[in-house]
Parts: C-alpha cells; structure tokens; sequence
C-alpha cells in the first residue's frame, strides 16, 4: 500500500510519476500544481485543462537543505538532503528533491528525469510517496 | 485636493529578543519616541495605520492598531490595520501617506512592532490542506525552507555571473560593519569572509552568518501636512515617491512559497518590488541613479548584490564589482543598508519597513550618528512581502 504526499500533485503510471499540472489553452501557458485559472493579463479566454507535464528537465539551480524543516515537513531517517529548480520546457520551472546525486557533484544544466520516491512510512496510509529528480544518466 | 506630506518624527525601538516586553509596550516605546522627535503628542494624531500580523498582540485578530488607542488614547480616531507579511510595514506608511495627502487628515501615524516566533515562522492556523495552498505543499512535497529558496537564487547567480563565494560573504561583512555604528542593531559585532564561511551551511551556498533570522523590534513614523512640518521646526523631509505592488506575469523569481514557475522572458525578477520602485521613481520624478541611500531587504547576502540589479540600478552583475570596489559602502556611489540591514536587526516582519524609512529619515536630517552617509539628499526604501507584495518609499531632504 502507498499513498502521495498530497492529492492531485502527482499521478502514478505504474512505478513512473507524473506531475499534473494545468494548461491554458488560449494562451498556452503551464501551471503546476494545477491552477484554479490562467494568470496570464493578457489571455481574456482563460480556458484551462489538466495537463500531465513532461517527465524530463534540466536543471536549473539547487540547494543541499542542511537543516531539519519543521515538522510539516515529514520524512523517516532524516539526513541533509539536495532541493533542485528543474526546466520542464515551456517556461515552466518545478522545484522538488533531488535523487542520486553526491552533494559535491551537483550540477547545473544536468538533465534529469522524474521518479517517485517514499518519505516515510504511515500507519493508516502506507508508504507515503513523494516525487523528486534524478540523473536521467547514471553517473 | 492633493497635499505634500512630510515625515514629522521617526522612532524605534532597539531590535533583539525582547521576552519581558509584550508586543504592545514595544509599539506604545516606538510611537511615543516618534511623537517626541516630532514635538507632538497623542491629542495632535488624528488617524493610526498598524502594519498588522497574526503572530502576537492586535487582540488576537491583528488589530493592533485599535489595541493601542485602547491602551493609551481613546480619542475616536480611525485605526487602519493593513496585511502585507514583511511588506505591510510599507502598506502601511502608503496607506498613512494617502489619508494625508487625500486632505482629510493632517496628523496620521504609522507604527510597525514584532515580537517573532522561536526558529521557522509557522503557517498561520485555520490554512488549507491542499494543493490549493502553496504554503502546504513545499513543506509536505520537498520541506523547502526560505532559506533554501534564496539558495537556490544564489547557486543560480554564482553559475551565471560567476560571483564568488567570498564575494557573496564579503555583503555580510559590509552589513556588519555598517551595523557597528547604529545602536538599534542587534548584530553589531564586525565580522569577516573567513568568519562568515566558517560559520554553519544552512543551504548551500548560504552559510548562518549571510541569511537574516528573526528578531523583536518596533518602529513608527508620525507624518503631517506641510502647515504641520513646519510647526516641528526640524529640517524638513518630505515624501517624494510612494508606492506598493504586485507581482507580473512570468517573473522568473523563486516566489516564497510556490513551488513552480511559469517563467516568461523580459519580465523583472522580483517584479513585486521592481514595480513598487519603478512607480516610486516615477511620482518623484527621479531615476535609481539620484538615489544616494538605500534602505533594501537583506533577507540574504544574495539581496544585496542581485536586487540593485533587478531594479536597474546597474546592470546584472555589477553588484559583485560595486561591493568590491566599496561603492556600497557608507561613503560609496550607492551606499546600500547604512542601518545594517536584515541581516545585522534579524527580521521583525511587519516592523521591518517602517524601520527602513525610520533610517532613511535619519540618514537625510544628519543625524545617523555612527553610520551617517554624507551629504545624503535622497533616500530609498525597498521591501518585500510573502503574497508578492512590493513596497517602495522615496524620501527627499
């Protein structure tokens, strides 16, 4: 049994994610997560549809969170651990955990690839997941 | 009608952690230095702006304003109490300034106190479990504190621009060195790039001593018509440019606390305050370059060299040769947080704005004793709030 950190983030197909987002598709602008209407001034249709967001990026920036978050914040075995900021195309930048990448090999511009990944353990939901990048090329 | 509006008085009270003093007598010390330094007294206020939060005090329900005309002077003034997070400071001061300036009011105050939660600030209670509230879903999806999004903004500059990490801890010895001299600092210990890269990583490549923490404090500001100013006998200060903003479409900032971002080319990082400044600039009918001293939120040592940037005082990354050079400095080109900034007070949220306009106030009447920038004739405050709130204050001597 597993459950995702929060409904309506992100979808499994099999073991692959997939972040759900929004697009507007008068003005082509993508949102995630998704988003009650279009922010775009100029876009007077607002016309918006879910939308299922690529699943490859390339990195953008990042951080090694040194510090325990407060306790919202819930994770087993906790250990310092790499947020990224990820171009997913389209001008949409998501930000999420980084996966499999040594803290002093961290680079941007490195393409990475969706993956979901368990943050801790629930008596009554499971294996809770959460989504994060990955290398799209093992080092 | 319109009127001129001018700064009458200004005061605060010291920043630090203040566990005897309630919230309320923090504010009632900053108003009732404001009122001396103006040579008025409550029968003269006739309108009280709060730059309210929900942390402490205000009855519970941010009245902070109301809370204090209780406590000292039930005189049936209209209480304002105006939201902005860390920006309310500077809603507040426009929202005085319009009452003013509008020609209903002469006398209108403007007060700012804090008193900050222990360690990380919570989410506000009664808030939405879903993915509706961004606030909720960078703590249960990644737990991405503020610092880690300002980390990533400074990651993104050193590999874009190439600033070096000694560069970056040179800004935090600036803002130290700066707060040496003013006795309302918290921080006033000098420090140096080798003390500030030794101290803890937070989130690389931040370290302890270059992002702001949390602290107590108060300020208030008593503005009045010009018939007004010129019953203080001080040297006059006016209000030359003030303003509060939104955010743009497609800002390619890392927002606190959205998760993502529809990224558009062209559009200013940090619109919120690039607005707020640029409508600023254009009711004072200057540009950045008059500006001779600026009063900017330091939430990291990051702030310090991109925000100039972004608001067109220079080009992207001149910040890095301007602090070299020493031309943010008390006797630079662009002196930049002669008080020391966030990151020598800590922040008292919605204190912090009124205190930035407290300082230039100082700054422009000479008496800045300790950190005066010389000849100082025009001063600008800069601020931003969670929400995309962008406030902007432009003072003149």
């Amino acid at each position: 049994m597993s459950a995702m950190v929060a409904d309506g983030l992100f979808a499994l197909h099999g073991d692959e994610p997939r972040l759900i987002g929004t697009r507007c598709t008068a003005c082509d602008t993508v949102y995630f997560p998704q988003a009650p209407s279009c922010r775009n001034p100029d876009c007077r249709e607002k016309t918006i549809e879910r939308a299922v967001l690529p699943t490859r990026g390339i990195l953008v920036s990042y951080t090694v969170q040194r510090y325990q978050p407060p306790s919202l914040f819930r994770i087993d075995d906790w250990q310092p651990y790499a947020i990224g900021l990820v171009d997913l195309g389209d001008g949409l930048e998501v930000m999420g955990m980084l996966s499999g990448f040594a803290f002093d090999g961290i680079a941007i511009r490195t393409p990475v690839r969706l993956v979901a990944e368990p943050l801790y353990a629930d008596a009554e939901r499971g294996l809770v997941l959460t989504y994060k990048f990955a290398p799209e090329i093992e080092p | 009608m319109t009127q001129p509006v001018y700064v009458l008085g200004a005061g605060a009270h010291p920043w630090g952690k203040w566990p005897d003093k309630p919230q309320l007598q923090l504010a009632l010390e900053a108003i009732d230095l404001a009122l001396a330094d103006a040579g008025l007294g409550w029968p003269d206020v006739q309108g009280l702006v709060a730059a309210s939060s929900r942390f402490e005090g205000g009855m519970g329900w941010g009245l902070h304003a109301n809370e204090i005309v209780q406590a000292v002077a039930e005189q049936g003034i209209p209480c304002v109490n105006v939201g902005g997070a860390c920006a309310a400071g500077a809603i507040a001061f426009h929202t005085a300034h319009a009452m003013i300036a509008s020609g209903e009011h002469e006398v209108v105050c403007v007060i700012g106190a804090e008193r900050m939660p222990k360690g990380f600030i919570p989410r506000p209670p009664g808030s939405q479990d879903d993915i509706s509230d961004s606030d909720y879903l960078r703590w249960v999806a990644m737990g991405a504190t503020n610092p880690a999004y300002w980390a990533i903004e400074a990651q993104r500059r050193m590999h874009e621009l190439g600033t070096s990490k000694e560069t970056l801890a040179r800004a935090a010895v600036l803002m130290r060195r700066n707060a040496a001299g003013n006795r309302l600092a918290r921080f006033r210990k000098e420090t140096t790039v080798d003390e500030v890269l030794a101290s803890p990583m937070v989130a690389d490549p931040l370290h302890l001593l270059q992002i702001c923490p949390v602290s107590d404090g108060a300020a208030a500001i008593i503005l009045g018509s010009e018939a007004w100013m010129k019953r203080t006998g001080r040297p006059a200060v006016a209000v030359a440019g003030c303003a509060i903003a939104t955010g743009s479409f497609g800002d390619p900032g890392r927002r606190i606390p959205t998760i993502a971002s529809s990224v558009r080319a062209g559009v200013t990082h940090t619109s919120e305050v690039g607005n707020a400044v640029a409508r600023a600039c254009a009711m004072a009918g200057i540009g950045p370059e008059d500006v001779n001293v600026l009063e900017m939120a330091d939430n990291t040592a990051w702030h310090i060299l991109a925000w100039p940037e972004q608001f067109g005082f220079y080009e992207a990354g001149k910040g890095d040769w301007m602090l070299e050079r020493g031309e943010l400095d008390i006797g630079g080109t662009l002196p930049i947080n002669p008080s020391g900034g966030f990151l020598s007070f800590g922040e008292a949220t919605t204190a912090q704005a009124v205190l930035q306009i407290c300082e230039l106030t100082w700054q422009l009447r000479g008496q800045a004793e300790g950190h005066q920038v010389p000849g100082a004739r025009i001063g600008m405050s800069a601020v931003l709030g969670l929400g995309a709130n962008g406030g902007s204050v432009i003072l003149k001597a």
